[in-house]
């Protein structure tokens, strides 16, 4: 696609390798703002990798991540940036994690407080009242004072969302956020991040949920194997799939979807 | 160091464990039947048990000693050392068996007993041939490592005058004004064998580990 | 009886000099190896084999030697090689060493246990450093290591008694003294356990304390 004047995130040339193994191959791709990107691709393609090359939570072997211009991980000159200056950067990229990764020892409320509290430093009482309305928004205001080990998968990611949402991100990024959850629990937390979608927020997701994608996303991208093998919108990718990797991906997820839906 | 100290290493080392086995021969069954007594919920007895395991596992084993050393003579019942030394081990460590087998018998799913009672096993048969094998398996790394935990306090049963591996020790470096050579000699006696407890209760509990993930 | 018992009451001082000691020395002493055994236990977890092989064979070199006779070392043993101890640094340095390695094994233990993605969370909020260890990873760590350490530092209090053998004048001895001056062993001793009791007691109200608030969050 053509290049975005100013894109909420850029990544360009991404690699990276565990050992031998090479999990990404020169990953490069933009995300403008509002814009609702899928990731797919099959188990070992790189796709989880690859979000968490963006936040550094992974380092990458190559290439540069942006974000709304600003290097993140690696300045400008090449030099590996400090822990401070890292942690400010990815106060401002939200994640969504696929086993919920809430902090045990705090309750609902309390989660999502902490980081804008401790790391942001944003006044007690706007993050107070930011917090309870995130819980509304998610429907979750009644569990404010509850410990995550007494909420379901599904209350536990909505509450994982809300966090993220808390911090006031640039950016969204999103790793399997359904996967561990129970078939039932799964629409609860789709409907959430679909909203968010049409809200405009800018996100990225990592998911198998072919159905959202097909509707929420504004465009996907296709990776196997470490590469990006195709991109486009949704009903260029599932109607009129490029390439051969990507048909035989869908041919097999196409049954499974018809069979979930039913 | 003298045939006359090896000597005396020598029965200091069998002292040790002699009074240790004879500890851990009487606290395990001990251990069991104060478990048994407070898993069975008896009236007043129970309660007692329960404060008697409380207050022994919360008394240091020096204390004990040497209130049974000395108290039993001063009430009429006279005691040897060695005799002071066993009753002493054998409480202490009585008391910590207990709560091992407690835990064990607490985690006891109740629908076996239910099945064996349903056809007809007595009480006796039920504990004989259900429960106790397989509170035994369950207990037993906790089991060894309190046996290496006696070991460890035995040194001290040397304040009564038991002539054991630390009071050798104590005698030939206090007759060669060299302290040391002796202490590191009994640690060369003491640290096998426990560490051979020690190796045992990994064992035992690596092989629980691989027969749960089969 | 009743008379023997009013002769150790004349003696509190004495005993309740005692129980303070015991009382310093095992907190102190487990204090000191809690901080010591947060420094050994990440070398014990370290990539660097000659670094963990060090501190792991310390860990179990002090899990086989009985601590008594760890202490003689320490009091009569090192002063051959010119170190000089009187009683009471002798006894609490042979606390400190000793336990160091219990705890570095029981931090060791819980830190192994705990789920890495809540951690792994803090950092993609912009925890780090300081902040993670303080905010996100040590309440965990004190809600799992608590009640053992807790229990660790009752088997401190019952260690300590061990130094009477030295001539340190903790509780024990305060006892052993009341007895051998007055021949009350039984009202001595007994008042010596009960007080001993009472201190497991109170360590043991507080485990429970933190036993409740790691269930609740379980």
């Amino acid at each position: 696609m053509n290049a975005l004047p100013h894109p909420v995130l850029n990544v360009v040339g991404v690699s990276k390798s565990f050992g031998a193994l090479k999990v990404l191959s020169d990953i490069s791709f933009q995300v403008g703002k509002g814009e609702t990107v899928c990731v797919l691709g099959p188990s070992g393609s790189g796709k989880s990798t690859l979000l968490r090359c963006i936040n550094w939570l992974e380092k990458p072997d190559a290439g540069h991540v942006y974000l709304n211009g600003e290097p993140v991980g690696v300045t400008s000159a090449g030099v590996v940036m400090n822990d401070h200056r890292l942690s400010q950067i990815r106060t401002r990229i939200g994640m969504v994690f696929q086993h919920f990764a809430l902090w045990p020892h705090l309750t609902v409320l309390q989660n999502l407080i902490e980081a804008p509290l401790q790391v942001q430093r944003r006044p007690k009482a706007e993050i107070h009242e930011e917090a309870l309305a995130l819980l509304a928004k998610v429907g979750l205001e009644d569990k404010r004072d509850a410990f995550p080990a007494r909420l379901s998968g599904g209350q536990k990611q909505r509450v994982g969302i809300a966090r993220a949402l808390a911090m006031r991100p640039d950016l969204l990024l999103f790793d399997e956020p359904t996967s561990a959850l129970d078939p039932e629990l799964v629409g609860e937390v789709l409907v959430v991040m679909r909203d968010l979608a049409h809200e405009g927020m800018t996100m990225v997701i990592v998911t198998h949920e072919m159905a959202f994608a097909r509707e929420a996303a504004t465009r996907v991208l296709f990776l196997d194997r470490g590469r990006m093998v195709e991109t486009g919108t949704p009903d260029q990718f599932f109607s009129r799939p490029a390439t051969e990797r990507a048909r035989q991906f869908l041919q097999r997820y196409a049954a499974e979807a018809v069979t979930a839906q039913r | 160091m003298t045939p006359g100290d090896i000597a005396a290493f020598a029965q200091g080392a069998v002292v040790t464990v002699a009074l240790s086995v004879a500890g851990i021969l009487i606290g395990l069954p001990v251990g069991l039947g104060l478990a048994l007594i407070r898993w069975g919920k008896v009236p007043v007895i129970g309660r007692l048990v329960a404060l008697y395991v409380s207050i022994l596992r919360a008394t240091p084993l020096v204390t004990l000693l040497l209130l049974l050393f000395f108290a039993l003579p001063n009430v009429g019942v006279p005691i040897d050392p060695y005799s002071a030394a066993i009753l002493a081990l054998s409480m202490n460590t009585s008391a910590f068996n207990c709560e091992i087998w407690r835990a064990a018998l607490l985690a006891f799913p109740k629908d076996q007993l239910e099945a064996a009672m349903s056809v007809g096993m007595s009480a006796g048969l039920r504990f004989r041939r259900i429960v106790l094998p397989q509170i035994a398996r369950a207990s037993l790394p906790a089991l060894v490592n309190e046996m290496s935990l006696l070991i460890k306090v035995t040194p001290v049963l040397a304040v009564v005058g038991v002539v054991d591996i630390t009071r050798a020790a104590v005698r030939i470096g206090a007759e060669t004004y060299e302290p040391l050579p002796p202490f590191l000699v009994a640690i060369a006696l003491y640290a096998p064998i426990i560490f051979g407890l020690v190796s045992l209760q990994r064992f035992i509990e690596r092989r629980h580990a691989a027969a749960e993930a089969a | 009886m009743i008379h023997d018992f009013g002769i150790v009451w004349n003696e509190r001082g004495l005993l309740m000099s005692g129980l303070a000691n015991t009382a310093l020395l095992s907190v102190i002493a487990a204090v000191v190896s809690l901080l010591l055994g947060a420094a050994l236990a990440p070398a014990m977890m370290s990539r660097r084999r000659a670094v963990a092989g060090a501190a792991r064979a310390f860990v179990d070199a002090m899990r086989c030697v009985p601590f008594l006779l760890f202490a003689y070392i320490v009091y009569y043993g090192l002063p051959s090689l010119g170190i000089n101890f009187d009683n009471w640094s002798a006894g609490l340095a042979a606390l400190m060493l000793y336990n160091t390695a219990y705890m570095a094994e029981i931090l060791r233990g819980a830190w192994a246990a705990m789920p890495r993605e809540p951690i792994e969370a803090g950092t993609a909020f912009g925890f780090s450093g300081v902040r993670l260890f303080r905010r996100i990873i040590l309440p965990g760590l004190v809600l799992s290591a608590g009640p053992v350490v807790g229990n660790q530092l009752i088997q401190i209090i019952k260690d300590s008694a061990f130094l009477t053998i030295i001539a340190l004048p903790e509780l024990t001895h305060a006892a052993s003294s009341i007895q051998s001056r007055y021949y009350v062993p039984f009202a001595a001793f007994i008042t010596a356990v009960a007080l001993y009791w009472g201190l497991c007691l109170v360590v043991e109200g507080g485990v429970n304390v933190l036993r409740r608030l790691a269930d609740a969050r379980r």
